[in-house]
């Protein structure tokens, strides 16, 4: 369990995290998304007590990250970004390190060590020095030390940077596993990889949660826009884009493109209405539309929201 | 203490793992041994003393010491592994006394290694050993300072250079400083006053055998000192 309120970081001049509030439930995986320097690391940084945050606190299973440091420290395994390790240390005295560190005793070390290399697929470097592996190996060794001690909670910057599409798949597929018992928190720039692993998405930009919910309920709550891709001909370009404003209903267009003299390819973003005053949905109008000025309809295909286009809108929308 | 020594264990590793420790430790013997027997001329002095060889070592320190902790905080900063450890459930205390430790531990087995000196040259004539126990034991608590001294100097370097840099002016104005006062006329207060930072000046009735437990403490409070400093710039980093 994961309770952040009101939390806020400054770096100097810079504003990272501006109040933010929100709490993962345990077994949750949820996905940090947001653009660079939009505060997620810093997030993450207070949630390993790498730094205290400038206001507000977060509380890990009940401790308080600034009160309770190295209780929350023994209750969380994080992986930073780029994976930073000891180059000069030997994977396995590594892992023991890590585990030893994280006050494991004895008789279960090895035992987890041994699980973790496995879990991870590390068996064949085992006994290699970290300086001497490929990034792909440091990213697992990095994944392996935050989970040696099978902590309850997993924070994971970019887990799957730097790897290839089956490492990729792989890890994912760790993770998912792991997210069954543990609460999780991982942030990426791929915003597949939320949708294939997180049960929970926080979008963040310049530094406060621009949405948050599952990918379905962000969606949902965005509701009343709905994107079609048009492929229209008519006498020539300039008049099909004359004629846009009479298209009743219509919040935007974008991606004008002409095709040829008289044919141009647009996205329109219609709003939903309901089946409002005269009943008809944003596709049905469309068509009523080209038809009352004698346009052709070449293509027409619905958009579905996704992750992505919520993403693009609520980023740069703050922007404006 | 456990963690203490979990991570001074695995500063011990790293350090052993790489060529530098290896490197510095020969450069402490080469430096000494060379010094005392052609530079000196030991041999040649004809007084069954070790007091020359002692006197070397807060001079070797210079470069020696800084060397050895450049790299603790550093190394860790500039590669991002802080953020491993610093994360990891060590108090600040923990962390830097592990990294005390093992430096000092390197320093230590270098120190130790230069027995080879004081046992060769026994036969030769009426040396105290009582005096060369107590050579040893100043040795190892002013290498507990300069240690100290060292590993804060890392912690606010960002780079393995600069700790080098600045460990080696630190310590350099530290040894050298009673010299300012034997060489230039002072008012005796003020003379006082600056030999008493000098970490040298403290060595002084060690390097003839003589253990003064107000140097011994002297050593200690630096070394205490400087670490609190040290746990200080650690925790100070978290709220920057």
């Amino acid at each position: 369990m994961i309770e952040v309120s009101g939390l806020s970081k400054r770096y100097g001049s810079v504003q990272a995290v501006r109040e933010v509030s929100f709490s993962v439930d345990t077994g949750q995986v949820v996905g940090l998304l947001g653009p660079n320097g939009a505060g997620k690391t810093t997030i993450m940084k207070i949630l390993t007590c790498f730094h205290f945050p400038s206001a507000g606190d977060a509380r890990i299973e009940g401790l308080s990250v600034s009160a309770d440091p190295v209780a929350v420290k023994r209750l969380v395994g994080y992986l930073p970004e780029n994976a930073p390790l000891y180059g000069d240390l030997i994977v396995d005295e590594y892992l023991t390190f890590a585990a030893e560190a994280r006050g494991m005793d004895k008789a279960n070390r090895a035992k987890r060590v041994a699980k973790v290399v496995g879990d991870c697929g590390l068996s064949g470097v085992r006994t290699k020095r970290i300086e001497q592996l490929s990034k792909g190996f440091r990213q697992r060794v990095g994944l392996a030390q935050a989970i040696v001690h099978d902590p309850s909670i997993l924070i994971l910057d970019e887990p799957t940077n730097g790897l290839d599409p089956n490492q990729i798949l792989e890890i994912r597929e760790l993770i998912r596993e792991l997210g069954k018992s543990k609460t999780i928190i991982l942030s990426t720039h791929i915003l597949q990889e939320v949708e294939a692993v997180c049960s929970r998405v926080l979008i963040l930009n310049e530094g406060r949660i621009a949405a948050q919910g599952t990918a379905a309920e962000i969606a949902a709550s965005m509701k009343g826009e709905d994107a079609w891709d048009l492929v229209l001909r008519g006498r020539n370009a300039d008049e099909i884009a004359a004629f846009l404003p009479s298209l009743r209903g219509m919040s935007s267009c974008s991606g004008i493109d002409v095709l040829s003299a008289g044919a141009l390819s647009l996205r329109v973003a219609m709003r939903d209405e309901g089946g409002g005053s005269d009943g008809l949905d944003g596709g049905e109008r469309i068509f009523e539309w080209a038809v009352a000025n004698r346009l052709k309809i070449l293509g027409m295909a619905r958009k579905r929201i996704s992750l992505e286009d919520i993403f693009v809108k609520l980023t740069e929308g703050e922007k404006k | 203490m456990n963690r203490i020594f979990v991570l001074a264990r695995k500063e011990l590793r790293s350090a052993y793992n790489s060529p530098t420790a290896y490197a510095v430790t020969l450069f402490f013997l080469l430096f000494v041994s060379i010094w005392l027997f052609y530079v000196q001329r030991f041999l040649a002095m004809d007084s069954a003393t070790l007091r020359p060889y002692f006197a070397l070592f807060p001079v070797a320190f210079i470069l020696v010491v800084p060397a050895l902790t450049m790299r603790s905080w550093a190394e860790e900063r500039k590669m991002g592994t802080a953020e491993i450890l610093l994360t990891m459930p060590f108090s600040e205390w923990e962390l830097v006394l592990g990294k005390f430790f093992a430096s000092w531990t390197v320093l230590a087995v270098a120190i130790a290694l230069t027995v080879f000196v004081p046992l060769t040259v026994a036969p030769l004539g009426d040396f105290d050993a009582g005096a060369i126990m107590g050579e040893y034991l100043g040795a190892l608590l002013m290498g507990a300072a300069a240690v100290a001294l060292g590993q804060f100097a890392s912690s606010l370097s960002k780079n393995q250079v600069s700790a080098f840099l600045a460990g080696v002016v630190v310590l350099l104005v530290a040894t050298l400083a009673n010299l300012v006062a034997s060489t230039l006329e002072l008012p005796l207060a003020l003379a006082d006053f600056i030999n008493y930072f000098s970490l040298s000046f403290h060595f002084e009735s060690f390097a003839k055998g003589v253990v003064d437990s107000r140097d011994a403490a002297y050593f200690l409070l630096v070394a205490f000192l400087f670490l609190f400093l040290n746990a200080r710039v650690i925790l100070f980093r978290k709220w920057s």
